[in-house]
């Protein structure tokens, strides 16, 4: 692997002659970037303080920082650091860091290299190999058969070689292949050389490579990273392969496998057995904690089996097996209750805990939970981003179900007192935006907030930040800084509870991906086999490398059995083409901390996590992560972060107990 | 990290003479990265039956998880004429040397990006001089907040505090004077000329 | 002859410039220097003015050498690196030519060839140490040169009127350091900024020349004001150069008001440099109206 760490010390001369008229040196040290990720801090810190205090200086204090050049978190991380005796901070990074903390604003020290950067020709990719780019603007590799004629010749020659090589070596540097005795030789392998001979003489525009150009791309680059919140990411969202498809109701299932967990927390106990017989909206396992939700039939007919079978998320799971009898008849208990004006906070909690509602954004935390919170709270959020590429789930809830989506709205407002529901969906479904607008416009208390695409940004803290500016902090839940947040779809599902009577047993799936022959939309009832819905859709168009998941592409589980049913929280199935790749060693590039949107340093947690290293991981807040696995779509090394991050989360929280 | 854009639709067509297989690359695609206009170019090739297979894939910079990627296509690869790369110019590079008798060509021309030797882009640059003039400008730097890269101060070109080449750029000079005069810095302006070394490069290798 | 000398003198030393055509035929040039600049101390001859490529200024100042006018070679670090710079030195020396003024030069974005390479290996500071460093027998890469050292008056400029004075006496400190010898300013408009600069740059102790442009129009005057660096013609004077359009066309205007800035500033400064941009015929008459002549 090429090494391009990007500074090293200055000689000692000039470090001496630096701090000759300085004293109270505060230090900061970059961890560097773009080299293997071996050790932790590096050596140049020590070294520096070991001289300035063998030059009798003090030294008020020192730190290492990972990415110093990331704006954002060196901002952070400094503040309050530098204490007040300091008089010079000394910084040991290539320019970019030192410019960062020379930038800060609140720091009005004087601020210094102590380090060169290291001089090298041109931009590295992501992977650190030989080829570099000098980012001429002006790509001559066409004519060069892909060779770059400006980094790999020293004198950037354009038009064929120069008369200084000897033996096939640069007279620069005679370690160094003369770059056009190779482009010639690879020209004249592809036999081109007549195109070669015949192209027009080449002159290279310096103009093109201008502030204006590059400011430009950097505002906007920044703005959209910063848009809202800190990182996240930008997938190729692809939604058009669905997002036109009608929604339709799916044929009911013969045979309905209900697993006992389709949300967070402790399994519902079933309460029905072998051979009983169900009835649509009937429950059938209830709620065995505070943190649970009941079960119930969505179709009528007979229990075949309470036994182990294939789940989305968990591998196989106990299961209420029904068979249904085609008649679809309703359960006494579904019946509609009082209008919402008469009734209580008290009764909707009752409705929606009996309904067994939870989050069906994927998550599936009891909605009953939330609609209790510790801490009063203003504002209700519903979450209608849908951030996950390729899913289309609820922008068709929106656009079906408005009505009862407001609805549910003011049955939560009442429910938590809170003035204001805000329902907030990403800019790339403007139709349902006009929609929502329209019907909210003679609602005093509820707005339809319009969010630029960015993922994850239906992740609750996110899309508070987002909305409300406000910041959960880490351990804290979205009352604690006075909100809620709920899926829209959830939301829908509320109404029907309180209107109809109706507990939760259908939902709105997407079933789309590059394989899908015929992408849809579907009302689905719960327990519905996966496979039965694919093959709907015409089925899978190819026979390998294809990878079917729960959920989106983002944060969806693959699916190794297709018979498992869907569920709650499934807002999508989706067949795309397999990844082939393997994880390299880490290269310290940062992007991982770039676009961690809990600001966290997801590179650390791969590495201590293959060093089982637990409690570093907690350390440094791996259990703030959400596994939204911005990290892993950013690596360039296709590192698993986020299974290694979960194998930390697991055995963190099997040391608490 | 770099940005890319679409070169002119003359140069890619001719580039596309015959048949051709795409890569696209947008691994730096949160940086930036002509999306919608490559998507756009694969549809109008696609349809005038020139292409005989694409993939959009990220890091081809990166040689073994690019050839695993490429495997499956490499029958396709074989059919085209030329394999037209939409990625910086090192992920050309990279796929040039592995399709080693293929003609490669970039459908892209490569853009610095202030910042981008780091992490992330910013407002500022390092240019990896080798020879950093920080201390002497109060941690603004000459070469890359100066259209000229001038080392001993500012030429007589700003007007309004703005730069004779850009007049959305500021003088970094005048940043440098404002920035020391601030810290209280300003008698690092009587440090002997400085003269650069462009010969650092030898340190690295 | 090295204009250094005059300034110890004491004389009030006056030069002017002139601009090589885009060509190589310069009689015309030759004959307007001889006929109203043979006069004056020395001219300046430009290189490659505001970026746009015209014949060499080392040529140029060769040719009015011949005809027995005193070139000052203006030398900018924007199309040669050091050695193109210094080998540039050495063949002026040979030539008799010893005056030189060292600039950074415009950007070549400004000029007519954009797309062409910036060089800028050095700047104004480190070409006048450069300078510096020849007359003391050594090239810059610290190489004995062969036989005698050159000796130049060496040139630099500065601009009083700039938005920043500051940063300009602190520039101008840094030249003095590498070896200017003296300055010739841009274009002063403003007496009053003149003299209140001059008090500062009083402390360097280098001999100054006020830098006159002769307003040729009210159009001239305000593309200056708009886009040319430490350049501000005050309202009154475009007022001025409104009043009477013809007079202004006829140039009797420009030439008052030049002569009226230079008896203003006079006492301040140790000469005065006029950048005539084509009208070379009325600096005789801006001398005289100034009494300078």
């Amino acid at each position: 692997m090429e090494d391009y760490t990007k500074y090293k010390l200055k000689e000692r001369d000039e470090l001496v002659s630096l701090l000759a008229d300085k004293d109270h040196l505060f230090i900061v040290a970059c961890n560097k970037c773009f080299k293997e990720f071996q050790t932790f801090e590096e050596p140049d810190c020590d070294e520096f303080t070991e001289l300035a205090t063998s030059l009798g200086k003090h030294v008020t204090g020192s730190v290492c920082l990972d990415f110093l050049c990331n704006k954002t978190k060196t901002t952070k991380s400094l503040q309050e650091m530098i204490p007040e005796d300091t008089e010079h901070v000394v910084v040991i990074s290539c320019g970019l860091g030192v410019q960062t903390v020379a930038d800060l604003e609140k720091e009005k020290f004087p601020v210094y290299a102590a380090a060169n950067s290291l001089n090298y020709r041109g931009h590295h990719g992501m992977a650190l190999t030989k080829k570099s780019c000098d980012a001429c603007a002006q790509c001559y590799l066409n004519v060069t058969g892909g060779i770059c004629p400006i980094v790999d010749c020293s004198k950037s020659l354009l038009n064929g070689q120069c008369g200084g090589a000897k033996n096939g070596k640069c007279e620069v540097d005679s370690s160094k292949d003369c770059a056009w005795e190779k482009i010639y030789r690879r020209l004249e392998q592809q036999g081109r050389l007549e195109e070669f001979e015949n192209q027009p003489v080449q002159m290279r525009d310096f103009s093109k490579v201008n502030f204006k150009t590059t400011n430009e791309y950097v505002k906007s680059i920044r703005e959209n990273r910063f848009e809202g919140y800190y990182g996240g990411v930008h997938p190729s969202e692809r939604k058009e392969l669905c997002e036109h498809a009608e929604l339709k109701r799916f044929p009911d299932p013969e045979i309905a496998v209900l697993p006992v967990s389709m949300h967070l927390g402790a399994p519902a106990t079933p309460i029905v057995q072998v051979g009983d017989e169900v009835k649509v909206g009937q429950k059938i396992a209830e709620a065995s904690s505070f943190i649970s939700a009941p079960v119930h039939s969505s179709v009528s007919g007979k229990v075949i089996a309470i036994e182990d079978r294939p789940h989305a998320t968990r591998g196989v799971c106990p299961s209420i097996v029904i068979e249904s009898d085609g008649k679809n008849t309703l359960d006494e208990s579904v019946k509609p209750n009082k209008p919402l004006e008469e009734l209580t906070p008290e009764e909707i909690i009752e409705i929606v805990k009996n309904a067994g509602i939870v989050g069906m954004g994927g998550a599936g935390f009891p909605t009953c939970v939330k609609l209790k919170p510790a801490t009063p709270v203003d504002t209700i959020l519903l979450n209608g981003c849908e951030c996950e590429p390729l899913l289309t789930a609820d922008h068709k809830t929106l656009l079906a179900f408005a009505d009862d989506i407001i609805f549910g709205l003011q049955a939560i407002l009442k429910t938590t007192g809170a003035e204001k529901g805000i329902i907030v969906i990403e800019d790339n479904k403007p139709d349902a935006i006009a929609l929502m607008e329209e019907k909210v416009a003679d609602l005093a208390n509820i707005e339809v907030v319009t969010a630029k695409t960015k993922y994850p940004q239906g992740a609750e803290k996110m899309l508070i930040k987002r909305v409300l500016n406000r910041w959960v902090p880490s351990g804290k839940l979205p009352a604690d800084v006075g909100c809620v947040v709920d899926n829209i779809s959830t939301v829908k599902a509320i109404a029907d509870a309180i209107r109809t009577g109706m507990p939760l047993i259908e939902r709105v799936v997407s079933v789309t991906g590059e394989y899908i022959k015929n992408p849809g939309n579907f009302i689905v009832k719960l327990g519905t086999s996966t496979k039965a819905l694919i093959d709907a859709c015409g089925g899978i168009t190819a026979d390998k490398d294809v990878t079917v998941k729960a959920g989106g592409p983002m944060m969806g589980f693959v699916m190794n059995d297709l018979e498992a049913p869907i569920m709650k929280g499934s807002n999508g199935i989706i067949a795309i083409e397999t990844d082939h790749t393997q994880a390299v060693e880490c290269i310290k590039c940062g992007r991982c901390v770039d676009v961690c949107p809990m600001e966290l340093k997801p590179l650390y947690f791969a590495k201590l996590a293959d060093e089982e290293n637990w409690l570093g991981m907690q350390g440094m807040n791996v259990m703030d992560c959400f596994e939204c696995r911005c990290c892993e779509y950013i690596c360039s090394s296709k590192i698993p972060i986020v299974t290694k991050i979960k194998a930390g989360k697991n055995a963190i929280r099997g040391m608490k107990k | 990290m770099l940005i890319t854009q679409l070169k002119s639709k003359e140069t890619i067509a001719s580039l596309a003479s015959g048949k051709a297989f795409i890569i696209i690359c947008h691994g730096c695609k949160e940086v930036s990265f002509p999306e919608k206009e490559v998507a756009a170019l694969v549809k109008e090739l696609t349809e005038s039956g020139k292409v005989t297979g694409s993939i959009t894939t990220d890091y081809i910079c990166n040689p073994e998880n690019m050839k695993l990627r490429l495997e499956k296509h490499m029958g396709e690869i074989e059919e085209a004429d030329v394999v037209l790369v939409c990625s910086c110019g090192v992920g050309v590079q990279t796929i040039a040397e592995y399709l080693e008798n293929k003609k490669v060509c970039a459908c892209c021309d490569t853009y610095p990006l202030p910042g981008g030797q780091g992490v992330t882009p910013l407002e500022y640059d390092c240019q990896q001089c080798g020879e950093c003039y920080l201390n002497l400008t109060g941690g603004i730097c000459p070469i890359t907040a100066c259209s000229k890269s001038l080392v001993n101060g500012q030429c007589g070109g700003s007007k309004n505090g703005k730069c004779e080449v850009d007049p959305d750029m500021e003088c970094g000079w005048e940043r440098i004077y404002r920035r020391l005069e601030m810290v209280g810095r300003l008698d690092v302006l009587k440090c002997p000329t400085q003269i650069r070394n462009f010969a650092t490069d030898v340190d690295v290798k | 002859m090295r204009i250094t000398e005059l300034f110890d003198s004491g004389e009030f030393v006056v030069t002017a410039e002139v601009g090589p055509p885009k060509g190589f035929h310069i009689e015309g040039l030759l004959e307007e220097a001889k006929t109203y600049l043979s006069d004056i101390t020395a001219v300046n001859v430009t290189d490659n003015q505001s970026s746009v490529m015209r014949l060499g200024s080392l040529a140029t100042c060769k040719a009015l050498k011949d005809e027995g006018l005193n070139p000052i070679f203006q030398l900018t670090c924007r199309d040669r690196n050091r050695i193109g710079l210094q080998s540039d030195l050495l063949s002026a020396a040979m030539f008799g030519i010893d005056n030189v003024l060292c600039l950074t030069g415009d950007h070549t974005k400004l000029g007519d060839h954009p797309q062409a390479k910036p060089v800028f290996d050095l700047d104004s500071v480190s070409l006048l140490h450069a300078v510096k460093q020849l007359e003391s027998g050594y090239d810059l890469g610290g190489n004995e040169l062969v036989g005698e050292a050159p000796k130049f008056a060496k040139g630099a400029v500065v601009s009083p009127c700039s938005d920043s004075i500051d940063a300009q006496l602190a520039k101008m400190e840094r030249k003095v350091a590498a070896g200017a010898d003296y300055f010739q300013t841009q274009a002063v408009y403003e007496p009053e900024k003149f003299i209140e600069f001059m008090e500062k740059a009083k402390q360097f102790g280098k001999p100054v020349q006020l830098g006159i442009v002769i307003p040729k129009s009210v159009g001239m005057v305000r593309y200056m004001n708009a886009n040319v660096a430490g350049i501000h013609v005050p309202e009154e004077m475009i007022e001025e150069l409104k009043a009477d359009k013809e007079k202004t066309k006829a140039g009797i205007t420009g030439v008052e008001i030049a002569a009226r800035i230079i008896k203003e500033c006079k006492p301040y400064c140790q000469g005065v440099h006029i950048m005539a941009l084509g009208w070379e015929s009325k600096v005789p008459e801006i001398l005289k109206l100034a009494g300078l002549r």
